[in-house]
C-alpha cells in the first residue's frame, strides 16, 4: 500500500539537510497533500 | 524540534486523525532525524514542546529512505534531491530512522 | 572601471558567560516553557572560564594566532582535553574581551542613559579598559561613574530592566526606553547595545589594522541580525552610523543591510559597488554579536557532557577602498545570486551560487582555490545533529560539479580537502557567513599561496514568516590585476600576453622553435619555449600560476568535450578560413560533435574579430542531420548566419571547391576530417613534412574550459607555430573565456542540451536494433515504392528494422540520395515504422 498517495503529509525540513520546499514538490509527486512545509535551521 | 513546528504536527494530528498523517523529514544527520522522528512518534525527548509526554505515533519517514523515494517522481526527486545523496550519510539516516521506527512499534 | 580591492579585516570574540545565561533564546525559552529543568541546573557547570575560551583552538583561528592549516592539522574535536592552544587576548585582526571590559563597552556605546552600572564595578574594570590599546580618551570620556547598588535592585526588580550579571552577580542593568513601546523594551534595547558595542569593537581594530585614518572612511555598511527603531518605525535604523560615531569616523554616513545569515556577502557587494561607481572611496562592512544565539545548541553540548561552547559574541569588519594595485580586488563580474525564481532545491541553491556565475566568465569550480561558505565551528554543530556545515557545503559543491561533469565522483574527498576549510567561526548568524575567511584570503592572495576566493553568504529568509524563500549571494575576491581598466576575465595581468610553446617531439628541432618565437616578436606577440620532456606539466603549471596566459603545444590531451577550432589560409582567394573542428572529440557522435564544433567556431571567430560569422557545413557523412540540428538551434533563438555555397544549388553545405574557396567563415566539419584538411591547407605546397601557412590547429574549446591550450603538430614549421602564437594572443585580449560563456549560455538558451540529446538518442538506436540479434529478410516481395530522407550511414539499419517488423524491404542509391524500397502495399506502414525510429521525419 501507498505510504503518501492521498496521505495529509506535514513536512520539517532543513535548512543544511533537504529545505521544506524541497521535499513539499517530491511528495506531491506522490500524490500527498501537503498540510504543513517548514525548514528548520540549526546555525 | 523547534516548539512551533511541534505544535502545527498536534494540530494537525487532531485534524485530519493519526492515521491520515505522514511526516517527512530532511534532516542533515541520522542523530538529528532521530531525535525528530521520535518526537513525532514516541514524544518530544527533549521535554520542551507541546510534544513532550505525547506519543503520537505518526508514520515518519526521512526523504532519502527507500520506502517513500520510490512513490515520488523520479525526476522531481533527482531535481530536488539528487545532489544531496551524494552529500549526507543516507545509510546512517535510514538506520537512525529504522531504529527509531522499531522503537515505535513495540511501545 | 577599476574593481575595489579588500585593504583590511578586523575580527573580534567576547567571551559573556553572563549573557549565555540570561539572554540567549535557548536558555529563555527554557526558563519559560520547563523552569526546574536539569538542564537550567546543570548549565552552569558547563560554562567555560574566560582563559579557557582564550585557549580554545578555533578561538585563536578566528583573531588570526593560529592558521587554518594548523587548527585544521590539529583535528576535530577541539575541546578535547590536551588540544588546549596558547591563550592569547590579542591577535593580528582582532581580540577576545572579556565580559567585564565589554559591559563598559555596553555603556559606552549607550547614548540614552539606559545602561547603568554599580560604581564600584565600574571603578574595578576602568583601570583595565584604559590600558586597552585602541581606548582613545573621547571612547573613555564616554564612561560614566556609577550607581548604588539600591539604584539597580530597583529598577530590575520593579521597573523591567534587563539585569546585567558578572560571575552570577548583578552590576548593572539596562531599562527600557519606553514605557509602552515593545521596540524600545530593556530586552530589545540591550540586544541592539550588545550588537552596537561589539561592532564598534570590530572597527576600531580594523581602522589599526588596514592603517587608514578614521576620518577617511566616508561609508559604513552594518549588517546584522537585530533591527533598531521604535513602534512606529521598528526597524528604523541605523547601527552603522551609531557605529561610526562611536568609533570616530567623523566622515563617515552609513545604513544597514539585512538579509540574514547571508547579510553580510551582500553587504559587502554592496559595498564593493559602491566603491567601483565611485561615489564612495572607503567603506566599511561591519557586523556586530548577537546575544539571543549565545548557548543556542547548550542542550546538546550539556546532554554529552561537552562545555557549552556558544560563549562568545563575533563580531567583524572589513575595509572596501579603491583599487591601490596592491590589495585583492573584489571582481563583481563574478557574482551569484539566489533569485526568487532559483527555488530551494540544493543542487539549484548551490548552482545559482557558485556554478552559474563561474559558468558565465568561463571558469570552473576547480578554478576557484578556496571557498567560504558558512564557516561554522563544526565543534558545535555536529554534537547538535546539523553536522559539519562548511564540509557539507564543500560536498554540495563538488557534488554539482560531478554533475556537471567538471570533476569525476571519485575525486569528490580530494575537492573538498583542496578547496574546502574547516570552520571556526562561533554560530552567531552572520558572522560565520562567508566573512570570516576574508581576512586570512586577503594575507594569502597577497602572499601568493592562492590566487583567489569566493565567498558565499546564505540566508534563512524563511524565518522571518515573510516568504517561504531562501536566499544567498556570492563574489569573487582574485588578485590584483593593476589599477587600469583591462578587462578583467583575461587570463594574467592584463599586459601584452606571454604564450608558451610546449613542443617536444617536434620533427623539426628546437631551432625552428627558436625561429618561431623570432618571427612572433615580430608579430609583437611575446612566446617563451618550455623544453624537456616534461614540458606539458609545465606547460599547465605555468598556465596555472598565470606565468603564461596561453601555450601553444605540439599534443594535448582534451578532455572529451572540448575540440580544437583550426584557422587556414584558403589557397583559392587567400581568405582565412576557422576548421571547426581539426583534433578533439567534442561528442562521441559525430553528428552532435558537429553541432558543437559550430558553436567552438563562432567563439573562435567572433574571439578573433569576426562579429557575425558565416557557417557552412562540409559535405561529410551527417551533414544534413547536421545541418537540421542547428536549424533548430537557430530557430530556437541562437541565431546562426548561414553561408551559401558558391554551387549553383547553393545551400549551406558546403562542397570541395568550397572549401578550396573559404565560401563559409567557419567550416563545420567532424574531427578526423578537419584534422586531415588541415594537414592538406597548411602543407600542401611543401609535400607534407613541412607546414608552411596557416595559424595550427587552434584552440581547445568546450563548455566551460578556460584553460587556453593550441595545438599545433610535430610538423608544424615555425610560420605556422607563429601565427599559433599570434591566434593565441587575440583570443587573449579578446578575453575570450568571456566569449564563450557568453555563447554558450545563449546556444544554451536556445535548446542545445536538447537538441544534442536528441542526436544521441536517435543515432543510438540504430546499431541497437540491428545489434540485438541476427534479423532474417522476409520472404521477398515485388520493391516498387521509395522512401526518401534516411541517411546513407543509416540505409541499411532502416532496412533491417523493416525486416524485424516482417516488412521486406531493399535499400538502393537513387538520383537524389539513398532510398529504401518496399512493396507499394507495406509503403505506410513502412513509413511508419521508419519514423518511429527515427530513421526519416
Amino acid at each position: 500500500m501507498a505510504i503518501l498517495q492521498g496521505k495529509k503529509a506535514i513536512i520539517i525540513g532543513d535548512r543544511d539537510g533537504i529545505p521544506g520546499d524541497a521535499i513539499k514538490a517530491c511528495a506531491e509527486s506522490a500524490g500527498a497533500d501537503v498540510v504543513f512545509s517548514s525548514t528548520e535551521c540549526f546555525v | 524540534m523547534d516548539l512551533e513546528n511541534q505544535k502545527r504536527v498536534l494540530e494537525f494530528t487532531e485534524e485530519y486523525g493519526k492515521d491520515n498523517v505522514v511526516v517527512i523529514l530532511g534532516a542533515a544527520e541520522g542523530e538529528a532525524a532521530s531525535l525528530a522522528a521520535e518526537t513525532v512518534t514516541l514524544g518530544d525527548p527533549t521535554f520542551a514542546g507541546p510534544l513532550a509526554g505525547v506519543s503520537l505515533g505518526l508514520a515518519v519517514y526521512h526523504v532519502v529512505e527507500p520506502a517513500v523515494k520510490e512513490e515520488f517522481d523520479p525526476a522531481v526527486y533527482d531535481e530536488q534531491c539528487g545532489m544531496m545523496e551524494m552529500v549526507l550519510d543516507v545509510d546512517d539516516i535510514c538506520n537512525e530512522m529504522n531504529a527509531i521506527r522499531e522503537q515505535a512499534a513495540e511501545v | 572601471m577599476s574593481n575595489s580591492v579588500i585593504k583590511g579585516a578586523g575580527y573580534i570574540l567576547v567571551h559573556v558567560p553572563g549573557m549565555v545565561m540570561d539572554h540567549g533564546t535557548t536558555q529563555t525559552t527554557e526558563k519559560v516553557v520547563n523552569p526546574d529543568s536539569e538542564y537550567l541546573k546543570e548549565m552552569p557547570s558547563h560554562m567555560r572560564s574566560y582563559e579557557q575560551a582564550l585557549s580554545y583552538a578555533p578561538n585563536q583561528t578566528y583573531i588570526g594566532n593560529l592558521s587554518i592549516e594548523d587548527l585544521t592539522a590539529m583535528g576535530d574535536p577541539w575541546y578535547e582535553e590536551g588540544k588546549q592552544v596558547e591563550g592569547k587576548r590579542y591577535g593580528k585582526f582582532g581580540e577576545i574581551m572579556p565580559e567585564a571590559e565589554f559591559i563598559l563597552m555596553l555603556q559606552i556605546c549607550d547614548a540614552f542613559d539606559l545602561v547603568r552600572l554599580d560604581k564600584d564595578f565600574v571603578a574595578a574594570t576602568r583601570p583595565a579598559l584604559e590600558a586597552h590599546p585602541l581606548m582613545t580618551p573621547a571612547i573613555l570620556g564616554l564612561l560614566k561613574e556609577g550607581v548604588d547598588q539600591d539604584d539597580i535592585n530597583h529598577y530590575v526588580n520593579e521597573e523591567h530592566a534587563e539585569a546585567i550579571t558578572l560571575d552570577g552577580k548583578l552590576v548593572g542593568y539596562v531599562k527600557r526606553a519606553h514605557d509602552v513601546d515593545a521596540n524600545l523594551s530593556a530586552h530589545v534595547m540591550f540586544e541592539n547595545l550588545v550588537a552596537k558595542a561589539s561592532g564598534v569593537l570590530s572597527i576600531l581594530h580594523l581602522v589599526k589594522n588596514a592603517g587608514i585614518d578614521a576620518s577617511e572612511v566616508d561609508y559604513v555598511i552594518d549588517c546584522c541580525e537585530e533591527a533598531c527603531g521604535d513602534m512606529n518605525q521598528r526597524g528604523g535604523g541605523n547601527f552603522a552610523k551609531s557605529e561610526a560615531e562611536i568609533a570616530g569616523l567623523k566622515n563617515a554616513t552609513g545604513s544597514d543591510a539585512r538579509g540574514f545569515c547571508a547579510g553580510p556577502a551582500h553587504a559587502m557587494v554592496e559595498a564593493a559597488a559602491l566603491v567601483k561607481s565611485g561615489a564612495y572611496k572607503n567603506v566599511i562592512v561591519v557586523g556586530g554579536g548577537c546575544t539571543a544565539k549565545l548557548g543556542m545548541n547548550g542542550k546538546d553540548h550539556v546532554k554529552k557532557g561537552l562545555p557549552i561552547l556558544e560563549d562568545c559574541l563575533g563580531g567583524f569588519a572589513i575595509l572596501v577602498s579603491e583599487n591601490d594595485g596592491i590589495n585583492p580586488e573584489i571582481n563583481l563580474d563574478v557574482l551569484g545570486r539566489h533569485t526568487v525564481g532559483t527555488g530551494a532545491a540544493p543542487q539549484n541553491v548551490i548552482q545559482s551560487l557558485v556554478t552559474d556565475p563561474l559558468a558565465a566568465n568561463g571558469m570552473t569550480i576547480k578554478d576557484v582555490d578556496k571557498y567560504s561558505p558558512e564557516m561554522q565551528n563544526p565543534d558545535i554543530t555536529k554534537p547538535a545533529g546539523a553536522g559539519d556545515v562548511p564540509e557539507a557545503n564543500y560536498k554540495m559543491i563538488a557534488a554539482l560539479g560531478v554533475k556537471l561533469g567538471q570533476l569525476q565522483r571519485t575525486e569528490i574527498a580530494s575537492f573538498v580537502a583542496e578547496h574546502g576549510l574547516k570552520g571556526y567561526a562561533p554560530t552567531q548568524g552572520h558572522i560565520p557567513s562567508g566573512v570570516p575567511y576574508i581576512g586570512y584570503a586577503r594575507e594569502s592572495i597577497l602572499e601568493g599561496k592562492t590566487k583567489n576566493a569566493m565567498i558565499i553568504g546564505k540566508g534563512s529568509l524563511f524565518l522571518g514568516r515573510m516568504t517561504n524563500l531562501f536566499d544567498g549571494v556570492s563574489f569573487l575576491i582574485q588578485k590584483n590585476t593593476g589599477k587600469d581598466d583591462a578587462p578583467v576575465a583575461a587570463a594574467g595581468s592584463g599586459k601584452q600576453p606571454v604564450i608558451g610553446i610546449a613542443a617536444s617531439g617536434t620533427e623539426l628541432g628546437r631551432e625552428n622553435l627558436e625561429k618561431a618565437v623570432a618571427l612572433a616578436a615580430k608579430k609583437g606577440v611575446k612566446a617563451v619555449i618550455i623544453d624537456g620532456e616534461d614540458c606539458l606539466s609545465k606547460m599547465e603549471e605555468m598556465l596555472k600560476a598565470g606565468e603564461i596566459d596561453a601555450a601553444v603545444a605540439s599534443h594535448y590531451p582534451f578532455p572529451i568535450g572540448v575540440s580544437t577550432v583550426g584557422r587556414v589560409v584558403t589557397p583559392a582567394e587567400g581568405k582565412e578560413m576557422f576548421l571547426a573542428n581539426t583534433t578533439g572529440t567534442s561528442s562521441t557522435d559525430r553528428v552532435a560533435a558537429m553541432v558543437l564544433n559550430t558553436v567552438a567556431g563562432i567563439i573562435a571567430a567572433k574571439a578573433c574579430g569576426n562579429d557575425k560569422p558565416t557557417v557552412g557545413i562540409a559535405n561529410v557523412d551527417g551533414a544534413r542531420q547536421a545541418e537540421i540540428a542547428l536549424n533548430k538551434l537557430s530557430e530556437g533563438g541562437y541565431k546562426i548566419n548561414f553561408a551559401e555555397s558558391s554551387r549553383a544549388d547553393g545551400g549551406a553545405v558546403m562542397r570541395g571547391n568550397d572549401l578550396l574557396k573559404g565560401s563559409a567563415d567557419i567550416m563545420v566539419i567532424d574531427s578526423l576530417t578537419g584534422n586531415l584538411m588541415m594537414k592538406m591547407f597548411s602543407a600542401f605546397t611543401t609535400g607534407g613534412s613541412f607546414e608552411s601557412t596557416g595559424f595550427g590547429y587552434g584552440p581547445g574549446i568546450g563548455e566551460g574550459y578556460s584553460q587556453l591550450v593550441l595545438i599545433i603538430s610535430r610538423a608544424s614549421g615555425a610560420p605556422v607555430i607563429a601565427n599559433a602564437c599570434a591566434y593565441a594572443a587575440e583570443l587573449v585580449n579578446a578575453g575570450w573565456t568571456k566569449i564563450a560563456a557568453k555563447e554558450y549560455a545563449a546556444a544554451n538558451k536556445a535548446g542545445l542540451a536538447q537538441i544534442i540529446e536528441d542526436i544521441k538518442a536517435s543515432n543510438a538506436k540504430a546499431p541497437a536494433a540491428a545489434g540485438a540479434a541476427k534479423i532474417e529478410a522476409p520472404a521477398k516481395e515485388v520493391c516498387d515504392a521509395d522512401i526518401h530522407g534516411v541517411e546513407v550511414m543509416d540505409i541499411e539499419d532502416a532496412v533491417t528494422s523493416l525486416w524485424a517488423k516482417g516488412i521486406y524491404a531493399e535499400s538502393g542509391m537513387g538520383c537524389t540520395g539513398p532510398v529504401v524500397m518496399v512493396n507499394a502495399s507495406k509503403l505506410d506502414a513502412a513509413s511508419d515504422v521508419l519514423r518511429e525510429g527515427g530513421y526519416i521525419k
